[in-house]
């Protein structure tokens, strides 16, 4: 969050030279490349052309030659000069498409897995991450495309060219410059190393001491309560001031690469002018050909420095694409559609579904979600799911919502085996959960959202079972007032009624349900709770919940521990059991 | 200019200059260092007799090459150091224009994005340093100096000079800024179109999953990101051909110089070996004027960052209310009198509370029960004395709340929910609000609300770091540490603002009792959405629309009220209550 100036500056002192074998793996990468290099190789020319054409300018007239005398060569230095910045045009601009290309292809198919692993990706990684991986993780990951490319390919055909050419006009400097690059990279690469190695040595410190600031303003309120809000500025201030000290300490060591760089290049530039100039006055060389070699000894040292300016972009754009690409590339659920089975899997009074040794487990955890479940619900029954929190109960309505796929077990509905990922199955599905989501758009869209199609009056129908009417009478702008995170913000209560209106809307016969009222005021529950039952009426009902009040009104409670099903039956039969249900009731009810 | 920056430019001109003075350096040693090599070969080239005669250039050509590389380094160094002491400055204006509003500061920013987005906004203001004005203004003096060097051989040719380096110093900065404004204003538009997007898409995966309309989506979003794209394509071809531009801009530059310097040594007015030396520096000299461009486009950005930290508000007033005098509080105690107490957030709004009376003896508990918005909170806040009522009065042993000013942390403890757990260590979290608790006493403390154990089980026990430990604490347990900071600062009151929501009812159910059986003896003052627990309390006070609608003990509530029993039948369901007793 607040890495300041020191993570950046210091990574960029420390070039990569490592070549990205999933680089070439992209569509069109292998051509771009060989376009590019090509394309280098005449802008390498153009350079050494430029450098050849001002030398004969300068010495021309340095020996007293007319500009008349130089015209033409005036005219193709100039030419030179377009065709070697056109180049570069070109070479920029085709990266460019290749990376908005590939970057958008990457994009597509992480939503495409996004809408495939549903609410379970979300909750392990994030809302943010996701978000930020889509939006900014892409971006990054296409100028990482669009820098990465010209820049390997200027790296690896630049230098060797002009060095070539410096050979053949004068080899004393081209070795001057042949043996400061490696010099020069080693150094760079030394002193990054150790700053790296402090700035590991210190990141616990470095990372208490940059997230300190926001830490502060989250906590603010807990600040102002126990009276030291105003104190804390202080406080502020001096961490800040640590922070910067320890910064400081580890810049001066990470700068000091660019010093080498920097230090490097110029000594030998300086080297190569003081060797000429030497060599000159002894009548070894001519102008000319000197001329031409100083012109081209801050060439040859241009790549590697333009290597290290935007490398903190390109780490980010790795680290971004290696993760969108592992999302393109995990597994999604593959939607098999068999028409004939269609009609079977309709639910109606007389269906059942059967499920039988499910186990699921969550994607990087040990311990299994959902271990052998069997159970079957069938018509329109109502059961409670009843457990600790933790128990699986959230896990068990995801696995028969169908936003995940058991890993063993068989699934047979109506008798038929199916499976709850399939459209057929989610499209008789309601699914309500304890936060239900909020689009930002209008309150109408937000209702109508399953059934886009939906008349004004089915729609009105829906907002009266819900209980909605009040509140959008209140409505500056009715049922189209925006709502959601850029609307108008609604409370937890009239949030449920705008999912049990969605609900009531589409008519689907089975309702899945994940704790819809324990966060609400016990008044807001009970309006709520009126609706809801009706809701319930000719529907397969399954309800997370702690709540015992719903008991009342389940015709079956199933008791989930650990990812088991421990218990089933009445809710009389399980309290006459004397068993875990009787347990947790009497934990729960038991006097303070 | 403004609040956030006049300040530290006010203060740390000098290390800015300092810091612009050594990158100037810098950049003129790079260019020295060519023009003295081209002068160096072309001495050379005329053959003096002996080596002295170009021994000056020979030693400048070495320094230049030298000093670049130091002044460079002693430059970033400078610049960088300023940079962080205002960027810490800048930390704690911040801080402290958010502090007034301090328990707003949840609804107003509501899931802390904002916050970071603001820190964010700083931490963007180092670069108009860095990247902005020091590059311009090192840009403009190379250009000056450069126009002086020229004037002193040929006047005229400078003023060409002078006009035509416009084009890059002047001309393509202000264009990139007109048409960067224009792009960026709806980039950031449509990326914050798309960003809305995504997070429908993240969050209501499940709906869209349901409901079958994901490719109804992903066709909507592709075509939004098409805009997007299609704009961003446009800002980075505008980039590149307007590079293209500038360097063909100093290609004729080059030759402009390269044919005045042949004319100018053919005339002789100037000297033969100046000209290589002048057909090498133009390079280096156009460089610096070549990043001006990309310097000025930025300035967009900084105006947003600017824009959102001067968008936090100042507090309204009841926020801000604050009175200077602490009045110690009359010794004994606590009697807590709240006598006909009106308020409401803004002169024009309903009552958040109205017309409330209590009186509550030493020890008291109260339950404040109602639904959201009914006024509970803002009744607990009006008897914290945080907010001023607009009518009536809240006393403590007769002195109003309201007088009571930094004392009032030492009356009354907070039990919110989702209290707080700083990156710092387990220890310091404890004793947070009381530094002057000893080692033994968090223990203590830690043993009392039952996290001992946990706590030993840590890495490093008390002293392990909170983000070691936070995914260890589960929401009871965070509560359970704000209960044991509480203890340590033993104050006679105490209000719990629904320490337990979003807590399963066995976990609730624990905490509450450990709530009550720690706090025995202190005032309570308890704001809550359920019922469980009370019937532990001496008064519970039954809000509607910021008035007292009923109140009385448990039982008289639940004997005369058949709205209570009701209530209270769903926290505690008959019929299962009766059969489990049975």
């Amino acid at each position: 969050m607040c890495t300041l100036g020191a993570h950046d500056n210091l990574s960029e002192s420390l070039p990569s030279l490592s070549m990205d074998r999933e680089l070439l793996s992209y569509k069109g990468a292998k051509p771009l490349f060989a376009v590019t290099a090509l394309l280098t190789v005449i802008q390498g020319v153009c350079i050494i052309g430029q450098a050849a054409l001002l030398g004969r300018i300068v010495s021309g007239l340095f020996s007293g030659g007319q500009i008349a005398s130089v015209r033409s060569d005036l005219l193709l230095f100039f030419v030179v000069l377009l065709l070697r910045y056109f180049t570069v045009l070109v070479i920029k601009q085709a990266c460019y498409r290749f990376a908005e290309r590939t970057s958008a292809n990457l994009r597509k198919k992480f939503l495409k897995q996004l809408f495939a692993s549903g609410p379970e990706l979300a909750r392990k990684e994030g809302t943010g991450s996701l978000v930020a991986l889509a939006l900014e993780g892409v971006a990054q990951t296409r100028s990482y495309l669009e820098l990465f490319i010209p820049k390997m390919a200027a790296n690896g055909v630049i230098p060797l060219l002009i060095l070539g050419f410096v050979f053949w006009k004068d080899r004393m400097s081209g070795i001057i410059l042949l043996l400061t690059m490696p010099v020069l990279i080693i150094f760079m690469i030394l002193l990054g190393l150790a700053a790296q190695k402090r700035m590991d040595d210190r990141w616990a410190s470095y990372r208490v001491l940059s997230n300190h600031f926001i830490d502060s303003l989250r906590g603010l309120p807990t600040l102002y309560y126990l009276g030291i809000s105003k104190r804390h500025k202080k406080t502020i201030e001096r961490v800040s001031d640590k922070y910067r000290s320890m910064t400081m300490g580890t810049l001066r060591l990470a700068f000091l690469s660019s010093f080498a760089l920097d230090f490097f290049t110029m000594l030998s530039i300086a080297f190569v002018a003081v060797a000429l100039g030497i060599r000159l006055i002894d009548g070894h060389i001519l102008l000319e050909p000197a001329l031409i070699v100083l012109i081209l000894s801050p060439e040859y040292f241009l790549p590697v420095r333009e290597l290290g300016q935007d490398y903190h972009a390109t780490l980010d754009g790795k680290e971004a694409a290696r993760r969108l690409n592992a999302y393109a590339a995990s597994k999604g659920s593959n939607e098999v559609t068999q028409q004939s089975v269609q009609n079977k899997m309709k639910w109606n009074e007389q269906a059942c579904v059967v499920l039988n040794g499910c186990d699921a487990v969550h994607e990087g955890a040990h311990k299994k979600a959902l271990e052998g479940i069997s159970v079957s619900f069938s018509g329109f029954e109502k059961v409670g799911i009843i457990g600790a929190s933790g128990a699986g109960k959230s896990t068990f309505i995801d696995l028969v919502g169908g936003f995940i796929e058991p890993n063993s077990g068989s699934i047979k509905i109506n008798e038929i085996p199916g499976r709850f990922t399939s459209d057929q199955w989610r499209n008789q599905v309601t699914y309500i959960p304890q936060h239900p989501y909020l689009f930002s758009t209008s309150l109408r869209g937000n209702i109508a959202f399953y059934k886009p199609e939906a008349s004004d009056q089915e729609i009105l129908r829906a907002v009266r079972a819900a209980g909605l009417e009040d509140l959008i009478r209140r409505l500056p702008n009715g049922i189209d007032e925006r709502i959601g995170s850029g609307g108008r913000p609604l409370s937890g209560g009239q949030e449920q009624r705008v999912a049990l209106a969605r609900a009531f809307l589409c008519e689907r016969p089975i309702l899945l349900l994940d704790e819809p009222t324990a966060h609400l005021d016990i008044e807001t529950e009970y309006e709520l709770k009126q609706p809801m039952l009706r809701l319930f009426e000719h529907k397969l009902v399954l309800l997370a919940t702690h709540r015992l009040h719903w008991m009342e009104q389940m015709d079956r409670i199933v008791v989930v521990r650990d990812g088991r099903i421990v218990e089933t039956g009445t809710p009389d039969e399980l309290i006459k059991k004397n068993g875990v249900y009787h347990a947790m009731v009497r934990a729960q009810l038991g006097g303070i | 200019m403004n609040e956030w920056l006049t300040p530290s430019l006010k203060k740390h001109w000098r290390g800015l200059l300092l810091a612009a003075v050594l990158s100037l350096f810098a950049l003129l040693c790079a260019a020295g260092l060519l023009f003295t090599s081209g002068y160096l070969i072309s001495k050379a080239a005329l053959r003096p007799e002996n080596i002295l005669m170009i021994y000056v250039p020979i030693v400048a050509v070495r320094t230049f090459g030298t000093f670049r590389a130091v002044f460079n380094y002693a430059g970033r160094l400078a610049s960088h150091n300023t940079i962080l002491k205002i960027l810490s400055e800048m930390r704690a204006h911040l801080y402290e224009k958010l502090e007034p509003s301090a328990l707003y500061i949840r609804s107003k920013y509501k899931t802390g994005k904002i916050l970071s987005a603001l820190s964010d906004d700083i931490e963007h203001l180092q670069d108009l340093f860095l990247r902005t004005i020091l590059p311009c203004c090192c840009g403009l003096i190379i250009y000056a100096a450069w126009i002086a060097v020229l004037g002193f051989f040929d006047l005229r040719f400078a003023c060409v000079m002078v006009l035509y380096l416009m084009l890059l110093v002047v001309a393509f900065p202000l264009v990139s800024l007109i048409r960067m404004r224009h792009h960026y204003q709806r980039i950031a538009r449509s990326r914050h179109e798309l960003y809305e997007q995504l997070t429908d898409a993240v969050l209501g995966a499940a709906d869209w999953m349901m409901s079958g309309r994901q490719n109804q989506f992903l066709r909507h979003y592709e075509q939004l990101e098409n805009e997007t794209r299609q704009e961003e394509r446009a800002v980075s071809s505008f980039r590149k051909r307007r590079d293209f531009i500038a360097q063909v801009l100093i290609g004729i530059c080059v030759i402009g110089l390269v044919v005045w310097s042949g004319n100018m040594s053919h005339t002789g007015a100037l000297q033969p070996t100046l000209i290589a030396a002048f057909a090498l520096v133009i390079f280096s000299v156009a460089e610096a004027f070549v990043p001006l461009s990309e310097a000025v486009e930025r300035v967009p950005q900084y105006e947003r960052a600017l824009a959102r930290l001067k968008e936090i508000e100042a507090p309204a007033q009841h926020e801000s209310h604050r009175s200077c005098t602490s009045q110690a509080l009359p010794k004994g105690p606590l009697t807590i009198d709240v006598s006909h107490v009106s308020f409401r957030y803004t002169p024009n709004s309903d009552w958040a509370v109205h017309d409330v009376s209590l009186h509550l003896k030493p020890g008291a508990k109260l339950a404040l029960i109602g639904r959201s918005g009914a006024g509970k909170s803002t009744l607990a806040h009006l008897i914290y004395g945080n907010l001023k009522p607009d009518a009536g009065e809240v006393t403590l042993n007769g002195l109003s709340t309201q007088l009571l000013g930094s004392n009032r942390s030492r009356q009354f403890s907070v039990l919110s929910q989702n209290p707080h757990l700083f990156d710092t260590s387990v220890l310091n979290n404890l004793t947070l609000g009381s530094p002057e608790a000893t080692f033994d006493e968090a223990v203590a403390a830690a043993k009392e609300v039952g996290l001992h154990q946990l706590i030993e089980q840590l890495p490093n026990g008390y002293h392990t770091q909170m983000h070691e430990a936070g995914a260890i604490f589960s929401g009871g347990e965070q509560e359970r540490v704000a209960l044991a900071r509480t203890l340590l600062r033993d104050t006679p009151v105490v209000i719990l603002d629904e320490p337990t929501v979003g807590l399963d009812p066995i976990t609730e159910r624990a905490l509450l009792q450990k709530i009550f059986d720690t706090l025995e003896g202190k005032t309570l003052i308890w704001v809550t959405h359920h019922l469980i627990g009370a019937e532990q309390m001496d008064h519970i006070l039954f809000m509607e629309h910021g008035r007292a609608m009923m109140q009385g003990t448990h039982e008289q509530l639940l004997q005369n009220s058949s709205r209570y029993s009701k209530l209270y039948a769903l926290d505690v369901p008959v019929r299962l209550r009766k059969s489990i007793i049975e």
